[in-house]
């Protein structure tokens, strides 16, 4: 559907983006993920063609669109502040596209309402102004307004950065069940990689404007390419030398000189060991209450290890208890120490 | 035709080219050259003998009395920086900080001067306080050997200057004390600072940009006050030039280059002000750095002397404010003789100043009475006035107008083309008039295009008859145009970017996206700058005094010729009456035009809807009681 192909694109002597090749699905839920500044809202609006690479092409259904002018492209855009033009009204927003399509009055009328039905706006909130709605109601309108001419495409970028965390979740799902229901090729721009993990079928992880990796959720959480991905999604410790030297003592097959990683939830505290389990002696050193769960910062030799247990409401360890930590070697991510 | 040679002539690239050719024009044409030539004129006088004697109109300006101009308006302006300050710090104060009773009634007195200013203002102080004035007249029942004439010179103007000036402090300053975290005052009162020590280290130094500003600003105004000299007799740079502009070498020594050499110092102060304003702008300011601000208590003044003192000082000055607004409103209302007698007929309330025409009779020196008819006019029965209004209104509104329309399409440039160096270019030409006092740009436009020979022009004396308007709206519109640039740059930034992005991804062209998406947004800024502009020149004074001419005679010179004295034989009859008309008519359009910039321009379209929601409401519950009350009486009826 979508394809970028050796993309290179230059701010004055500054290259922000580096040989960006990606290929979306038809109907794929695509996100680009990365911290600030690494070059995924410039990918993105290189799509939408805002900007123009100094190298590489932008292929949408295999049609060379590089050149093609912003307005010719067809394709929808959310913004991360939605954009929503404060002198219209809700229902002008929505038809903004379709006046300039010049389509006749009723048929702008009828995919106005149509599509406001759809994303859940009712006939009272089209009369509004925009300034009138919540951010939730806000953002039904831009994804309305960008998908009310049908574009082969819609672009996000950061759509839920401005709403609160409880609306920002709920909202979530519901955009997962709209990309679904229209089954629209999706490109979705996000720091937050709970928010990637959740919504998407495949995720590119940008840094300094490369892609470090693209894969599922599973693939990018589970078996991260590049040390940078593994440290970037979702919280983890960092096996210090020491610990790699006892580890290895105990039989595992560490190799030294690597860097070596393991994710919070893989950590068992005060579990039966099971087979080939490596298990250590630690102190809690303090316990944070989350409710579904609690986080316990463990130290174990010269390390403070932090590990998640699912809260049973039985067994809570306290500041200073001795328990048991236990590593299954599978668990643990490697990287060459080159790649850091 | 071949796609690079339609790109060539596309409707956008035209644009840009015309756009480009009449800004060009616009600057040299309207701003550098006519200044360059006013400049050169200073150098390039000659003597009786025809010869260029380049220094002589210095020579003599050390030589004659020219010095004095100059160092009474120094003296003007320094004198009103300490009195406008310390009014325009009060009654912000008296208003905003401390807890005065009556503050909202004060405010409003305080207020006055922004519906009621300029040369209107110094009419009606004039018409309590000259030798005729109520105020005076009063004065001289009681002391008898004063001087009737004691409201006039350098006095009189500090005076009338001082009050007039305030109006900045009243928006500006009470904004930033507004602005004013209250949880700092509470720190410094916590830590045991006194009322008098948190006013003077917490309150005063956040403060201290805007008056500087003020400052700076009231500094100009007194170097190159016009009106309030020229009508109350004190011998200041501006009204030199105007009456230098006026002279001819039969008169007096080069006055051209005299008048030259006068503007060319006035700017000169106002480069080195402004230069040294916009350097202290780019040092930083003491800003909140709060993230949750707490809003200002007003505070009590605990020490009861102190308290009785600040009510009175607040109350002598809101009499000052309100006497001359009070007593013109009345007297706008009273008849020929009361107002010539200065004394107000409760029992004889009437129109006449403003719409009734009436005959005066006089007695002739063969001791006969003769009457002219429809003598005593009003406001609007009056050719003259209604000329002038009928002219100020039509050369001010073009003039706002333009100056408006040429600031959005330069501004959307300038927006368009942020980090590239002509856009600077472009900003810097129109904020160029800024650096200029007015009084220069008009004497040098009565000047230079007072010829032949400009070839921009066609070849056509632009000084001449009619022409002189078209003078008139472009001075008017170049003078405007930083104050425009300035408030209509600040309302772009209030565009998101992203806007612009959304409405190109919309399929938009950039003409559609700047006429549907960002002209609505700065629609109300750039009407609020119209309404503004419009209301200072609709009233403007100095620069109609500088092309004053037969056919440029705006509605001040009018109000201006009021101020003559009535003479024998019914001249100028009623000047009086229609001077206080046309002061309350001011006051009206500038507070009509005050509502709709802040009151009605201030309402988004949220606002705008929620008020159109209520009023269907209300209309709904009246429609409903109304048929209730039909239900009710049908019955009633049928049984009667």
């Amino acid at each position: 559907m979508i394809k970028l192909s050796n993309i290179v694109v230059k701010f004055g002597d500054f290259t922000a983006l580096h040989d960006i090749n990606v290929r979306v699905k038809e109907g794929e839920f695509f996100t680009f993920l990365g911290p600030s500044g690494c070059g995924k809202t410039t990918t993105l609006r290189t799509i939408t063609g805002f900007i123009e690479p100094a190298e590489g092409k932008v292929f949408v259904k295999d049609q060379d669109i590089t050149n093609v002018p912003i307005e010719q492209r067809n394709i929808g855009m959310v913004f991360q502040s939605y954009a929503l033009f404060p002198s219209m009204t809700v229902y002008d927003n929505i038809a903004f596209g379709l006046k300039i399509l010049k389509l006749k009055k009723d048929e702008v009328d009828k995919k106005v309402r149509d599509i406001a039905y759809k994303v859940d706006l009712s006939d009272e909130q089209l009369k509004k102004a925009v300034s009138q709605l919540s951010g939730g109601q806000q953002q039904r309108v831009a994804i309305a307004r960008a998908l009310v001419t049908s574009p082969a495409i819609i672009c996000m970028d950061e759509p839920l950065s401005n709403l609160d965390a409880k609306l920002r979740v709920q909202l979530r799902n519901e955009l997962k069940k709209m990309q679904r229901d229209f089954g629209i090729t999706t490109i979705y721009v996000t720091h937050d990689q709970e928010e990637a993990l959740t919504l998407s079928d495949r995720i590119a992880v940008f840094n300094n404007g490369f892609i470090e990796q693209i894969g599922t959720p599973n693939e990018i959480y589970n078996h991260s390419d590049t040390e940078f991905v593994c440290n970037f999604i979702g919280d983890i410790n960092r096996l210090e030398d020491d610990m790699v030297a006892g580890l290895i003592k105990m039989g595992s097959t560490l190799n030294q000189s690597d860097h070596h990683f393991i994710r919070l939830e893989r950590l068992r505290v005060n579990t039966p060991a099971a087979a080939n389990e490596l298990v250590l002696d630690g102190v809690i050193e303090n316990r944070e209450y989350y409710g579904l769960y609690i986080k316990y910062y463990i130290r174990v030799g010269k390390q403070t290890l932090k590990a998640i247990e699912k809260n049973d409401g039985i067994n809570i360890y306290e500041a200073g208890e001795r328990v048991r930590v236990g590593i299954h070697p599978v668990d643990i991510m490697t990287y060459a120490a080159a790649d850091a | 035709m071949n796609t690079d040679t339609r790109k060539l002539f596309s409707p956008e690239k035209l644009f840009k080219v015309f756009g480009t050719a009449f800004f060009v024009y616009l600057f040299f044409g309207f701003m550098l050259l006519p200044c360059i030539n006013t400049i050169t004129q200073i150098f390039t006088t000659k003597n009786a003998a025809g010869e260029a004697t380049p220094w002589a109109v210095i020579e003599f300006f050390f030589a004659g009395n020219m010095p004095k101009y100059v160092w009474n308006s120094l003296k003007l302006a320094l004198t009103l920086v300490v009195t406008v300050n310390i009014v325009g710090v009060s009654i912000v104060l008296l208003t905003e900080y401390f807890d005065i009773k009556g503050a909202k009634i004060l405010r409003l007195g305080y207020m006055t001067t922004l519906i009621y200013s300029g040369v209107a203002l110094v009419t009606g102080y004039l018409f309590l306080y000259d030798r005729n004035g109520i105020i005076t007249s009063a004065l001289k029942e009681s002391f008898p050997d004063m001087n009737a004439n004691w409201f006039s010179g350098y006095n009189a103007v500090l005076f009338t200057m001082t009050f007039a000036c305030t109006s900045n402090h009243a928006l500006f300053l009470r904004n930033a004390i507004r602005g004013l975290d209250y949880n700092t005052v509470e720190a410094a009162r916590n830590l045991g600072a006194k009322p008098l020590k948190v006013l003077a280290k917490v309150v005063f130094p956040t403060l201290i940009p805007t008056m500087f500003s003020l400052t700076v600003m009231t500094f100009i105004t007194g170097l190159c006050a016009m009106s309030a000299p020229t009508l109350l007799g004190f011998d200041s740079i501006n009204p030199e030039i105007v009456r230098l502009a006026g002279s001819s070498v039969a008169d007096e020594a080069f006055p051209q280059a005299r008048a030259a050499l006068l503007s060319i110092i006035l700017a000169m102060f106002t480069i080195v002000l402004l230069s040294a304003l916009s350097s202290y702008e780019r040092k930083g300011h003491y800003l909140s750095v709060s993230k949750t601000k707490a809003k200002l208590v007003k505070q009590k003044i605990s020490n009861p002397i102190a308290n009785v003192m600040a009510h009175i000082y607040a109350y002598v000055l809101f009499i000052i404010y309100m006497i001359p607004v009070v007593m013109i409103v009345i007297f706008s209302f009273q008849d020929h003789s009361a107002i010539k007698m200065k004394s107000i007929d409760f029992s004889n309330w009437t129109f006449i100043n403003y719409f009734g025409e009436q005959d005066y009779s006089y007695l002739t020196s063969r001791g006969t009475y003769k009457t002219r008819v429809g003598s005593i006019s009003g406001l609007f029965s009056n050719d003259a006035t209604i000329g002038g209004i009928r002219l100020s209104f039509i050369l001010s509104a073009i003039a706002a107008a333009l100056a408006c329309v040429i600031v959005v399409i330069a501004c959307n440039y300038i927006f368009k083309n942020r980090k590239k160096k002509r856009s600077t270019v472009l900003e810097y030409s129109l904020l160029f008039p800024w650096l200029l006092p007015t009084i220069l740009i008009c004497y040098s436009y009565r000047t230079y295009f007072n010829s032949e020979e400009v070839w921009y022009m066609f070849s056509n004396n632009m000084y001449y008859m009619e022409n002189v308007r078209f003078l008139i709206i472009m001075a008017y519109t170049v003078v405007k145009l930083p104050f425009a640039l300035r408030m209509i740059k600040a309302a772009f930034y209030t565009i998101d970017e992203e806007l612009e992005d959304a409405a190109k991804n919309l399929g938009a062209s950039g003409f559609v996206t700047f006429i549907k998406v960002k002209l609505p947004i700065i629609l109300p800024s750039v009407l609020a700058v119209f309404a503004l502009n419009f209301n200072s020149l609709f009233t403007e004074y100095d620069m109609s005094a500088t092309f004053a001419s037969r056919y440029g005679t705006t509605y001040a010179m009018i109000i201006q010729s009021m101020c003559t004295d009535e003479g024998l034989y019914g001249y100028n009859i009623n000047a009086s009456g229609r001077r206080c008309a046309s002061t309350v008519f001011i006051m009206l359009i500038s507070g009509l035009i005050l509502y709709l910039v802040y009151g009605v321009g201030a309402r988004d379209l949220g606002d705008r809807l929620e008020l159109k929601e209520k009023r269907k409401k209300r209309k709904e519950r009246l429609m409903l009681r109304f048929s209730k009350t039909k239900t009710l009486a049908a019955p009633e009826s049928s049984n009667s």
